[in-house]
C-alpha cells in the first residue's frame, strides 16, 4: 500500500514537473524591441504597423518585411518568414514573435488583431443601407 | 416581421421558465413520487423543448427571408449565399450557436426522458438535466438573437420627422411621434473562411456531441441522489460512448476542415477552439475505461463519478475559455468580447454545476463502499485504471495550456499563449504510455495474469511492432527517440488489438467493439507520426510556364482562372512519375477589406498527400521597378547612376495657390550623377482638391537608356530639415540582359506521408464506438445486477 502511494506520488510529481517546465519554456515573454535586442531570446513584441513606411515581399526567399512601432515607441524593421499575414491591413495591432538580430526583428510568426473582423460597426451598417 | 422577433424572444423567455419549472417539478416529484407532479414535470419539459424549436424556426425563417431588421441576420448572412450556407448562418454567431447547443440539449433530453423512465432514473436525472437546459436558455434570454439592428446603431438608423422619398427599407416605430428607422438592404455575409460545405455539417455534429456531454454528469448526480452507486454505471455507459463517438467525429471533422480548406497545413493546430472540445472528450473516454472496471468488479465507484462530473464541468469551462473573451488576442481566432453578462453567466454556470455535482459527491462520499482491491498490478483492471489516469493527465495538460493566457495574466500580468511545442512535449510521453497500455490491457487478463501465458501472447505483437518501427526508421529515418518509441507503442497496440479482436470476433462478434476502437486509435497514431513528423515542405516561386522540381515532383504554374469577383483559382500542374494532375488552390482577395484568404488544394495518393498552399501572386513585370528611400544629402547607386535627394522645392507662387485652395505643385529635387555629368531632375507632385498625383519624370542616360522616376512619398522632417527624406520608384530601362519576369505564383508545397492512416483510423474508431454502443445499450436494457460474462 505504501509502495503504491510512493510510486503514484512520484509519477504525479514527475508529470507536474514535466508540465510546468514545458509551460514556462514555451510561454514566450512579451517585451519591447530594446529588451529583445539586449537579450537575444525569443520574445513577443506587440505594436503597431507603420503604414507610411515601405513593406516588401521577397518572393525568392519568401520573406515579408515591414516596419513596426512597439509600445515604447521604437520603430524597427520586422522580417517575417512567410507571406503577408491574413488581414494585415485591417489590424489595429500586431504581435510579432521571434528574435532580434542585426538591427532587425526576425519574426517566425505575426498575429494580427482585428476587432472589426466579425463585428459590424457603425461604418459598416451605413454602407449596407 | 417585427412582431415575429418580439414573439420569438418572448417564447425563449417562456421556455426558460418552463425548463426551470420542469427542474422544480421533477425535484418535488423525486421527493413525493406523485404521478400528478410527474405529468406536470414532463409537460413543462416538453413545453421548453417546443419553445426552443419554435424560436429556432423563427430565427431560421428570418434568415431565409433576409430580414435585416434583425442584427443577427444582418451580421452573419446576406442575400447572395446559397441555400445550405444561408441556413448555416443560423450558428455563425454566438447567439445562434448557443441556440443550437440548447436545441440539441433539449432534443437529447426527450430521448433521455424515455430512456431513464424505463430504468427508474427519470425524476432525479431529468431534474438535473432540466436545470442544465434552463441555464442554456437563460443564456439565450441574455444574449437574445432577435434584437433589432437600430437598437445596436441608434444614432445611425433611428430618425424622426418626415420620411424622405426614395428611401426604402423603412420601419415606422412610433407614428405619433414620427420616429422611424432605416435598416440595411444587404447583410454583411458569412465570414469567407466559413463559406464551405463543412460549415453545414461540422458544427451540427460537434454540438450534438457537446450537448451529450451533459448526460453522464446528469446520471452521476442522479445516482448519488438515489444512492445507487453500482447499477448507474450500466445506465450511463451507452451515453458516454455515444457522446465520445459523436464528439470525436466532430473533432476529427474539424481537423479535416482545417487541413483541407482552411490551409492550416495540418489537421491539428492545438488552437483553443479545437482544445475546448478535446478536453471533455478525453475525460469522457477515460470514464468509459474505468466504467468497464466498475461493471466487472464493483470497484472505482468514486473515480467514475468524478470523471463523469468533470466531463461536463470541463465542457463548461472550455466554453467559458472560448466564449467569454478571456483569451483575448492570443489566438488566431478572434474571440469577440460578448459582454460582461455572458462572462459572469458562464462563470455562474460552472460554479453552480460544480457545487451541485461535487457537493452531493462529498455528502455521500462516506456511504460509498470501498471494496478491497481484488486485482493485482498485473491485471486488465490495473491497465484500464492507468490508461484512464493517463488520459485524464492529457486532459489536464491541454486544459492548462489552453488556459495559459489566464495563468500568465495572474502570474506576470500579461496574457500570452503557449507554443505548440508545449502540447507536443507534454503529450508525447503520455501518448506513448496510452498506446502501450491500450495494447497491454487487451492482452492482460482480468484480476490477475499468468506471466507465462502473457509473455507468450505478447511475443507476436512485439515482434511485428519491431518490424514496423524498423521500417519507419529505415524508410523515413529519425533521430528522435521519442518518435520511434511512439511508433513502436502504436504498432504494438495495433497488433495486440488485432490479435485479441480476432479471438473475440471468433467467440462473439458483438463484443469486438473495444478492440476495433483501439485499432482505430492505433492506426490514427501511426498516421500522426508519418504525416506530421515525416512531412517535407518547400516554398517555391513558380514563374508561369516554367517547371520547378521539388521533392521528386515537377510543378508548373499554368495561370489563373477567375471564379467570381473575388476568388481566383491558380492552376498548378503536378507531375510525379507517370501521373500528371492539376491542383487549383484558391485565393480570395477582398478589395473592401484589403484582405487575402487562401485555400489550399491537394492530391490524395494512397501513400501520401501532396499539399499545395498558395502564398501570394506577383504580377508580370517587363522592366524592373526599384524602390529607393533617399535621405537628404546621402547619394545611392543604381546601375551606375548616382541618385541624391537635395531637398523639397515649394515656390512662393505655389504656396499662394495652396492658400487660395487652387491646384499647386511641390517638387522634390534629385541630382543624378551619370559618369562625370551631373543633372538635376525635379519630381513633381500635383496637389488638387481631388488628391495628390505623383507625376513621373524621365531621365535619358548618356548611353541612351530611359529611366523613369516617380515620387512615392515625401517625408519632410520638421525638427531637422537636413534629415528630410523621400521614397521614390525607379523604373529601369528595358534591358535585353535582364530577363523579363512572368507572373509568379508563390506556393508552399508539402508531402504528408500516409496521412490516409489518420482518416482510416477515424472511421475504424467510429465503427468500434458504434459496436460498443449496441452492446452496452443492450446490457442497459437488461435489468438486474448480474456481473457480465468473463472474456472481452
Amino acid at each position: 500500500m505504501k509502495l503504491k502511494i510512493i510510486i503514484g506520488g512520484i509519477v504525479v510529481i514527475a508529470g507536474i514537473v514535466l508540465g510546468a517546465l514545458n509551460f514556462l519554456e514555451s510561454n514566450v515573454e512579451y517585451t519591447d524591441f530594446s529588451t529583445a535586442e539586449r537579450t537575444n531570446k525569443k520574445v513577443q513584441v506587440k505594436g503597431e504597423w507603420m503604414k507610411d513606411q515601405p513593406t516588401n515581399f521577397d518572393a525568392e526567399k519568401v520573406k515579408f518585411s515591414f516596419y513596426m512601432k512597439d509600445e515604447a515607441n521604437r520603430v524597427s524593421k520586422v522580417v517575417l518568414d512567410g507571406a503577408k499575414p491574413n488581414n494585415f491591413e485591417l489590424a489595429t495591432s500586431v504581435v510579432a514573435k521571434g528574435k532580434f538580430a542585426n538591427g532587425e526583428f526576425h519574426a517566425t510568426d505575426v498575429l494580427t488583431k482585428c476587432p472589426s473582423k466579425y463585428e459590424g460597426t457603425s461604418e459598416t451598417v451605413k454602407k449596407s443601407l | 416581421m417585427l412582431v415575429l422577433g418580439t414573439v420569438a424572444a418572448n417564447i425563449v423567455r417562456f421556455g426558460f421558465v418552463a425548463a426551470l419549472a420542469a427542474a422544480l417539478f421533477y425535484y418535488r416529484c423525486a421527493r413525493t413520487s406523485s404521478p400528478r407532479l410527474l405529468g406536470w414535470a414532463r409537460n413543462s419539459y416538453h413545453l421548453a423543448t417546443v419553445a426552443l424549436m419554435a424560436s429556432a424556426s423563427v430565427l431560421l425563417y428570418l434568415i431565409l427571408n433576409h430580414q435585416f431588421q434583425y442584427k443577427y441576420v444582418w451580421e452573419y448572412s446576406s442575400t447572395t449565399l446559397p441555400l445550405a450556407l444561408l441556413m448555416s448562418t443560423f450558428y455563425a454567431g454566438q447567439e445562434g450557436s448557443f441556440m443550437l447547443w440548447a436545441l440539441y440539449t433539449s432534443v437529447i433530453g426527450i430521448v433521455l426522458m424515455r430512456y431513464s423512465s424505463r430504468r427508474d432514473y427519470e425524476t432525479e436525472a431529468m431534474s438535473v438535466y432540466s436545470l442544465i437546459l434552463s441555464f442554456l436558455m437563460l443564456m439565450l434570454v441574455v444574449k437574445n438573437p432577435f434584437t433589432f439592428i437600430w437598437d445596436s446603431f441608434p444614432s445611425d438608423l433611428l430618425k424622426s420627422g418626415a420620411i424622405p422619398g426614395g428611401i426604402t427599407n423603412v420601419v415606422v416605430l412610433d407614428a405619433a411621434k414620427g420616429i422611424w428607422a432605416q435598416y440595411p438592404s444587404e447583410g454583411r455575409g458569412l465570414n469567407p473562411l466559413l463559406q464551405n460545405y463543412w460549415m453545414v455539417i461540422h458544427p451540427q455534429i460537434l454540438f450534438t456531441g457537446f450537448s451529450s456531454m451533459a448526460v453522464p454528469y446528469t446520471l452521476a448526480v442522479a445516482a448519488l441522489w438515489k444512492r445507487d452507486y453500482n447499477s448507474w454505471i450500466r445506465v450511463a455507459t451507452p451515453w458516454a460512448v455515444f457522446g465520445s463517438m459523436v464528439l470525436g467525429t466532430g473533432i476529427i471533422m474539424g481537423g479535416y476542415w482545417a487541413y483541407e480548406t482552411l490551409g492550416w497545413g495540418g489537421f491539428w493546430g492545438w488552437d483553443p477552439v479545437e482544445n475546448s472540445s478535446l478536453i471533455p472528450w478525453l475525460l469522457c473516454v477515460a470514464s468509459i475505461h474505468t466504467a468497464l472496471n466498475q461493471r466487472k468488479s464493483g470497484a472505482f465507484v468514486k473515480t467514475n463519478i468524478v470523471l463523469s462530473l468533470l466531463t461536463f464541468i470541463m465542457a463548461l469551462y472550455s466554453t467559458f475559455l472560448t466564449r467569454s473573451g478571456v483569451l483575448g488576442d492570443t489566438s488566431v481566432h478572434s474571440f469577440v468580447d460578448p459582454g460582461m453578462w455572458v462572462y459572469w453567466l458562464l462563470l455562474a454556470f460552472i460554479a453552480v454545476f460544480s457545487v451541485i455535482g461535487f457537493g452531493i459527491f462529498f455528502v455521500r462520499i462516506k456511504e460509498m463502499q470501498k471494496l478491497p482491491i481484488k486485482h493485482s498490478y498485473f491485471s486488465r483492471e490495473f491497465a484500464l485504471f492507468l490508461g484512464a489516469f493517463t488520459l485524464s493527465f492529457v486532459a489536464l495538460f491541454v486544459a492548462i495550456g489552453t488556459s495559459s493566457p489566464i495563468i500568465t495574466t495572474i502570474l506576470k500580468g500579461k496574457a500570452s499563449a503557449v507554443e505548440i511545442a508545449y502540447y507536443i512535449n507534454t503529450n508525447l510521453p503520455l501518448g506513448i504510455v496510452i498506446c502501450l497500455l491500450s495494447g497491454l490491457g487487451q492482452l492482460l487478463w482480468w484480476k490477475h495474469s499468468n506471466a507465462g501465458s502473457f509473455l507468450k501472447s505478447i511475443l507476436t505483437p512485439v515482434a511485428l511492432s519491431l518490424v514496423v518501427t524498423a521500417l519507419v526508421f529505415f524508410m523515413l529515418g529519425s533521430a528522435d527517440f521519442r518518435i520511434l518509441l511512439f511508433t513502436f507503442c502504436a504498432a504494438f497496440s495495433l497488433f495486440s488489438n488485432l490479435k485479441v479482436g480476432y479471438g473475440v470476433f471468433m467467440g462473439n462478434p458483438k463484443f469486438v467493439g473495444g478492440s476495433i476502437a483501439h485499432i482505430g486509435i492505433a492506426i490514427m497514431c501511426l498516421g500522426f507520426v508519418t504525416s506530421s513528423h515525416y512531412d517535407s515542405k518547400a516554398t517555391l516561386s513558380l514563374e508561369r510556364g516554367k517547371p520547378v522540381e521539388t521533392m521528386g515532383y515537377r510543378l508548373t504554374y499554368l495561370g489563373y482562372k477567375e471564379l467570381d469577383s473575388e476568388r481566383y483559382a491558380f492552376n498548378v500542374q503536378v507531375e510525379h512519375g507517370n501521373t500528371k494532375r492539376v491542383v487549383a488552390p484558391i485565393m480570395r482577395f477582398n478589395k473592401e477589406e484589403n484582405s487575402t484568404i487562401r485555400n489550399p488544394d491537394l492530391i490524395n495518393f494512397v501513400s501520401r498527400d501532396f499539399y499545395v498552399s498558395p502564398v501570394t501572386v506577383e504580377e508580370a513585370s517587363q522592366s524592373t521597378d526599384v524602390p529607393l528611400r533617399l535621405v537628404k544629402g546621402e547619394p545611392q547607386q543604381i546601375k551606375g547612376l548616382g541618385v541624391e535627394f537635395q531637398g523639397f522645392d515649394f515656390a512662393d507662387e505655389q504656396r499662394a495657390a495652396m492658400a487660395e485652395g487652387k491646384e499647386f505643385f511641390i517638387n522634390a529635387s534629385l541630382q543624378i550623377a551619370d559618369g562625370k555629368t551631373k543633372r538635376r531632375l525635379e519630381l513633381k507632385v500635383k496637389n488638387s482638391p481631388s488628391g495628390a498625383e505623383f507625376i513621373p519624370a524621365s531621365y535619358i542616360s548618356s548611353d541612351g537608356r530611359t529611366y523613369e522616376f516617380t515620387l512615392r512619398q515625401m517625408m519632410p522632417s520638421q525638427q531637422d530639415p537636413s534629415k528630410s527624406a523621400v521614397e521614390i520608384n525607379v523604373k529601369m530601362p528595358n534591358d535585353e540582359n535582364v530577363p523579363k519576369r512572368e507572373e509568379t505564383l508563390v506556393v508552399e508545397a508539402s508531402i504528408k506521408p500516409m496521412i490516409n492512416l489518420v482518416w482510416a483510423g477515424t472511421i475504424t474508431l467510429i465503427v468500434g464506438f458504434l459496436l460498443t454502443i449496441l452492446r452496452r445499450s443492450g446490457e442497459a436494457r437488461l435489468n438486474g445486477d448480474k456481473w457480465e460474462g468473463d472474456k472481452a
